[in-house]
């Protein structure tokens, strides 16, 4: 099934073509990473998916349903049941790392109850337990990255989009946290959205890849990890 | 329609009837009399001679003050900025204390140091009788208005400086000295930001008239709020306030179409900014500003202490005004707290540019800040005084609705810039997790920009606090504020007790700013 699905899609800003005519399908629990150079349109992409903006033509699908179409949008981004992990990460700095995780859940209505267990849940699968009541700008960069990642996860959401999470850390933290998502992607399950730059970074997460330049899809195909 | 939505448009609303209306209703009346179209305010306005000086001497008084601000203010901000002159955050306190207090307190310091009993007096009476005769007047209204308003041009020269991107001072460095970059590079980078802080000053020495008053140097807002308040001849006040309401316009207007684009495509600088070394000229330059700010800040400042320091005066200070003091207290406070809710709204509208209207609602706050304060008192009372809107009329919502029209400015534009520092990733990161708005707003915007609100907050308090134009004009009966009373005691009361009073108005201002000054040295070794 097709958990996600742009047909056709342009954004434009300031007149200027951002995103031009895309059209891409994407499966139920594939790993899709979009590689392209800077200003290519990628965290564009992203943004139009998760509904922070609006296409001004063509439609985009979640879950086989239209969340919008034509310059209107017809589902918030807290309905579209995506987690996203931002390249800057965005983690509250004045709430503590339990807190961050909460946050959705309690937004979303969820029980106190279930709210502990799935925390508990996160935290561990991130290797976080010890660090509940630690606010973010106390933990390293590799944490950091962990508990964003903990944070899109805690929701259970139908797709996580990542964008360039990774692209500030050095390569040994790196390679460890790239095996850390494909472990969680295996164990708990999810469509992944990978954005970058870096091609090496693209074989390693990816099974399939999409190349972007110049806000059009260049090239569609599944990766070729060296080795 | 979301709540978003109607949040954002309630703050529009709010801030059209507090200040857009009363404009409007005031304009409507200055042109019709018993019910017909009739420009006779106006005609009598233009062919009296009188007017015309009046309007002449405004001008004259705005110009040299501008001229005297932006000559000293400049320089002082590139040095309190950018330079490594020691105790650079005491000096800004310092000269920003003027600015802080109502204009007519420091003509009243003045008083105590040039005037025919002040502390000049006791040793050279003969020269204490031309310092008098020249602080009544011209010179004496440029000097007072000057050490005002120098803080605007100081601060908003602080803040421009900081958007300059330090690349492009180094790449001038290669070549030139720090004079060179600062003629060549950053001041003209940052020009926009000067003009507009010049700009400003022009407009509110314009429309101040409790200083000129005081010194008895006539100028028009003095004509409009005499009209008003000796004759109770509101079309003719109106008319007396529509020119300056034009002018106040008309230079932001010329400010909007040439200036605005430049001033908005400065982006906050990234990397550090880079610092002046004086060097050698370290120890002079630090003795020169020591000196100006003595002479400028602490000499009348002195001189109002040693007037009021008797035990009596202050006693007969609260006695006398007490509850006056007590309703400042409570006015501001409460004006402090609608503004930093309104500004916050509108701040946000702004920064969000959630309704196409938003850069119109930027303009109005600013217009309505620059408008002088006659201006905007008598547009007031042109709406409220009807039968069926006393409640708002004789009681203290008519003053808090001034401070709303006047200040909204200050929460607003401090609401802007608090936001532009948060990542516009936290809100989405809370969109995202199923947050709607007022969430995202109570538990992620508000604690993350709590030190801008908290500072918009004491801003507004001292502003409301120090605000004399407004409140004088719209108070009901029996609900005055200090600096009002204070005004109106100071034609025939002792001069120490004048002195006590101004004094007690000061400490008012300065105790909760260095309350929070304490508080952040303290957050500061906490971390
Ligand atoms: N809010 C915006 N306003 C105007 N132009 C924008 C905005 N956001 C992105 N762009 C432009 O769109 C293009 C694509 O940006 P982006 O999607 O961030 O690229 P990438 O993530 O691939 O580096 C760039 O040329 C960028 O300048
Ligand atoms: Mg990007």
């Amino acid at each position: 099934m097709n958990i996600v699905e742009f047909r056709s899609v342009w954004k434009f800003y300031d007149q200027k073509p951002v995103i031009r005519n895309i059209s891409l399908a994407i499966q139920e629990n594939e790993r899709l990473v979009i590689l392209g150079p800077s200003g290519c349109g990628k965290t564009t992409l992203l943004r139009l998916l998760a509904g922070f903006i609006t296409p001004e033509k063509g439609d985009i699908l979640i879950n086989t349903e239209l969340v919008a179409s034509d310059g209107t949008s017809l589902k918030e981004p807290r309905d579209r049941n995506l987690g996203m992990v931002f390249q800057d990460l965005a983690l509250w700095p004045h709430m503590t790392v339990r807190d961050n995780l909460e946050f959705g859940l309690k937004a979303q209505g969820i029980k106190p109850e279930s709210r502990e267990r799935r925390i508990r849940e996160t935290l561990r699968l991130t290797q976080m337990e010890g660090y509940a009541q630690v606010r973010p700008g106390r933990l390293s960069g590799g944490q950091q990255q962990r508990v964003a990642l903990g944070r899109a996860l805690v929701l259970r959401p139908k797709a996580l989009l990542m964008d360039e999470p990774l692209s500030s850390l050095d390569l040994q933290l790196k390679t460890r946290i790239q095996r850390e998502i494909l472990k969680l992607h295996r164990e708990i399950g999810f469509t992944l959205i990978y954005v970058t730059h870096d091609e090496r970074e693209a074989a390693e997460i990816g099974k399939r890849m999409v190349v972007m330049k110049n806000g059009e899809i260049e090239r569609i195909g599944p990766t070729h990890p060296r080795c | 329609m979301t709540v978003r939505l109607a949040v954002l448009w309630i703050a529009v609303v709010i801030l059209a009837v507090a200040g857009l209306v009363p404009l409007l209703t005031m304009f409507l009346q200055s042109v019709v009399v018993d019910g017909q179209f009739n420009l006779s305010f106006y005609a009598q306005i233009v062919t009296s001679s009188r007017q015309w000086s009046l309007l002449g001497n405004s001008l004259i008084l705005a110009s040299l003050t501008t001229l005297g601000t932006t000559l000293v203010g400049l320089p002082l901000g590139i040095l309190l900025g950018k330079s490594d002159l020691p105790l650079r955050r005491t000096f800004i306190f310092l000269f920003t204390i003027p600015l802080l207090i109502p204009p007519y307190v420091t003509a009243v310091s003045w008083f105590d140091v040039l005037g025919r009993n002040g502390l000049l007096s006791k040793s050279y009476p003969s020269l204490a009788a031309t310092t008098s005769s020249w602080l009544f007047g011209l010179p004496g209204c440029v000097l007072v208005l000057s050490s005002t308003f120098l803080p605007v041009v100081m601060i908003l020269t602080i803040t421009f400086l900081k958007t300059v991107n330090p690349h492009l001072e180094e790449a001038a460095r290669l070549s030139s000295n720090w004079f060179g970059v600062l003629k060549g590079v950053t001041v003209p980078l940052a020009r926009s930001g000067i003009f507009l802080a010049s700009l400003l000053v022009f407009l509110l020495s314009l429309g101040e008239f409790g200083v000129p008053m005081f010194l008895r140097y006539n100028v028009f807002p003095v004509e409009a709020f005499t009209q008003f308040s000796a004759f109770f001849d509101y079309g003719a006040a109106a008319a007396a306030a529509v020119p300056l309401a034009l002018i106040t316009c008309l230079v932001l207007l010329l400010e909007a179409n040439f200036l605005r684009e430049k001033t908005y495509q400065l982006r906050p600088a990234s990397g550090a900014a880079l610092q002046i070394r004086l060097g050698r000229l370290r120890n002079v330059v630090f003795l020169t500003v020591s000196l100006f700010c003595i002479v400028l800040v602490l000499l009348p400042l002195s001189a109002l202490l040693v007037q009021s320091a008797s035990q009596a005066a202050y006693t007969e200070a609260i006695w006398r005004a007490g509850d006056s003091l007590l309703r400042s207290l409570l006015y501001a406070a409460m004006g402090a707290s609608l503004l930093v809710l309104l500004g916050f709204a509108t701040g946000y509208l702004i920064h969000s540019r959630a309704l196409g209207i938003c850069r119109s609602v930027d303009t109005l706050t600013v217009v309505l800040f620059a408008m002088p304060s006659t201006v905007i008192g008598i547009g007031l009372i042109s709406l409220w005084n009807q039968p069926s809107t006393t409640f708002i009329y004789a009681t203290p919502a008519i003053i808090l609705l001034g401070y709303i029209a006047q200040y909204t400015a200050l929460s607003s534009r401090i609401t802007v810039s608090t936001l532009s520092q948060i990542p516009v990733s936290m809100e989405e990161a809370a969109e995202i997790s199923g947050a709607g708005w007022l969430r995202q707003v109570a538990l992620i915007i508000a604690p993350l920009a709590k030190r801008g609100l908290a500072g918009a907050w004491l801003v507004c308090y001292i502003f409301c606090l120090r605000d004399t134009g407004i409140t004088m004009m719209v108070y009901p009966p029996g609900r005055d504020t200090l600096p009002v009373r204070i005004f109106s005691l100071m034609a025939n009361g002792p001069p120490d007790l004048i002195a006590a009073l101004c004094i007690i108005l000061i400490l008012c201002t300065l105790l909760p700013l260095s309350l929070l000054a304490v508080v952040i040295r303290l957050k500061r070794q906490e971390s």
